[in-house]
């Protein structure tokens, strides 16, 4: 038994909380606080805190597992956990041991959720460039940052920032720091009116303020690698659980419905039209879970991260993970028609689960990806498959 | 590193600018990205005839001007030594 397998009365705590406010966070656009609350008080948020420093030492299968669940009722839920747990691993891999110290027994007690300030305006995406500088002030590191999208910012306890390093020559030469709330000065500088994942509730926020240098993650210029070895891999990991999850849990909601009385008046089990449209959507479904679950054990034996087939398959559970989710909640919204299909208070909720995928080709563009995988496929001539 | 490998070089290091490129230059800090990394590959290998293997072609190969020119240098020299 792993340490992390008591969390299955945890997950399905956050799940029915999460349920019960999906749509209207959905509405709002406001971040699901019951559900943050849901992961404080039962400890989920501490899922991927080592046993040692008080959490339950969850692996990257615990995350996707979890994940995966939490996306069936609310994608934004599950995107929101996948990004704390992300930030979570960063300090476990790389803070020093003051850091470990002062941050991961309190986000085992429910008491720190992280958010992630790594966008910012004038880079065009580029996670591994930073424009604002970490500025040497005495013993203190001044930071001044703007992001344009941080998810559940005003709601996060702490945060970790990347940052120009003190000494950069170049913007290619980043920082990730660790800012508790009180810390920074922190300033919502416009809202958050999107079509989908609209609980994320991610604003663009400006902080101000200043941190000593143990709660630089790894070394000064640390961040190239921890982004490859934790960054990239817990994002697209985690993403592709959220948006997995959600397409899942939008199809279980179709074949219920299917199968109740009312249901089997409008869908004619027999007809051959719904079988093979059925089929079809589950085909998609498990060739993404297929692929997840294979990047996770690739991830979980890989000597080497930067790995030219690792870095390859990590971009293409990414693409291909939201591409099959959107998909299959298009093919749903086709299935069930207008009434269930499309409106918005139809308790199928396909139409919001089609509004929340659409984001996934846009979270980190794909097109980014795709260039990014032309070019490592150059660098594989032998196409070495992970 | 000879002159004609930093020369070489100096195009791919947008933010290198007019500075000195040593064996420690970190090629990333000096703006390197994945994208012209491929090209700088190709350009080494046709310039100085050499054909860099699969098991070569990592992350860590291209973290330094220096390192980068050793593995030019080892697939320049014959095995057995003497340099061409």
């Amino acid at each position: 038994m792993t340490a992390a397998a008591g969390y299955a009365p945890a997950v399905e705590t956050v799940a029915e909380v999460a349920a019960a406010h999906a749509r209207e966070a959905d509405e709002t656009a406001t971040f699901p606080t019951e559900a943050l609350a849901a992961m404080r008080r039962t400890g989920l948020l501490g899922l991927l805190v080592p046993a040692a420093e008080g959490g339950a030492g969850g692996t990257l299968t615990d995350l996707v597992d979890v994940t995966l669940a939490l996306g069936r009722v609310d994608m934004s839920v599950a995107m929101v956990f996948a990004m704390h747990c992300q930030q979570v691993a960063a300090i476990t891999a790389y803070g020093g041991e003051k850091l470990r110290a002062d941050v991961l027994p309190a986000v085992a007690r429910g008491e720190r959720y992280l958010g992630s300030v790594t966008t910012e305006a004038g880079k065009g995406g580029h996670l591994l460039t930073a424009e604002s500088a970490l500025a040497q002030d005495g013993e203190m590191l001044r930071i001044d940052r703007a992001a344009p999208i941080v998810t559940g910012g005003p709601y996060a306890d702490a945060f970790l920032i990347t940052t120009r390093a003190p000494d950069a020559g170049s913007a290619a030469r980043v920082d990730l720091v660790y800012a508790a709330r009180d810390q920074v000065e922190v300033e919502v500088t416009g809202g958050w009116r999107p079509l989908g994942m609209r609980a994320t509730h991610s604003v663009p926020m400006r902080l101000r303020g200043a941190v000593p240098q143990w709660q630089v993650i790894g070394e000064h210029g640390a961040f190239r690698e921890i982004a490859t070895t934790v960054f990239a891999p817990l994002a697209h990991v985690g993403w592709a659980a959220a948006w997995i999850g959600a397409a899942a849990g939008a199809y279980a909601r179709v074949l219920r419905h299917a199968r109740s009385e009312a249901g089997r008046r409008q869908f004619a089990p027999s007809s051959e039209l719904v079988l093979l449209r059925l089929a079809g959507i589950r085909t998609r479904l498990d060739a993404a879970h297929a692929l997840l679950r294979h990047t996770v054990s690739v991830v979980d034996d890989a000597a080497d991260m930067s790995a030219t087939p690792v870095q390859l398959l990590l971009n293409t559970l990414k693409i291909r993970a939201g591409e099959e989710s959107f998909a299959a909640a298009h093919e749903l919204v086709e299935l069930t028609g207008l009434r269930h299909g499309y409106l918005t208070d139809s308790p199928l909720a396909l139409e919001r689960t089609f509004r929340d995928l659409r984001s996934a080709s846009l979270n980190y563009a794909d097109d980014r990806l795709r260039l990014a995988n032309g070019a490592l496929s150059l660098r594989d001539p032998g196409v070495r498959l992970a | 590193m000879n002159t004609e490998f930093t020369e070489l070089l100096r195009p791919f290091l947008k933010f290198a600018g007019t500075d000195e490129i040593t064996e420690e230059s970190r090629l990333r800090d000096l703006g390197l990205d994945s994208m012209r990394e491929i090209e700088l590959l190709f350009a080494i290998e046709d310039t100085f005839g050499v054909s860099v293997p699969d098991d070569k072609l990592v992350d860590s190969t291209f973290a330094t001007a220096g390192g980068l020119w050793g593995v030019v240098e080892d697939l320049r020299t014959p095995v057995g030594g003497g340099s061409r």
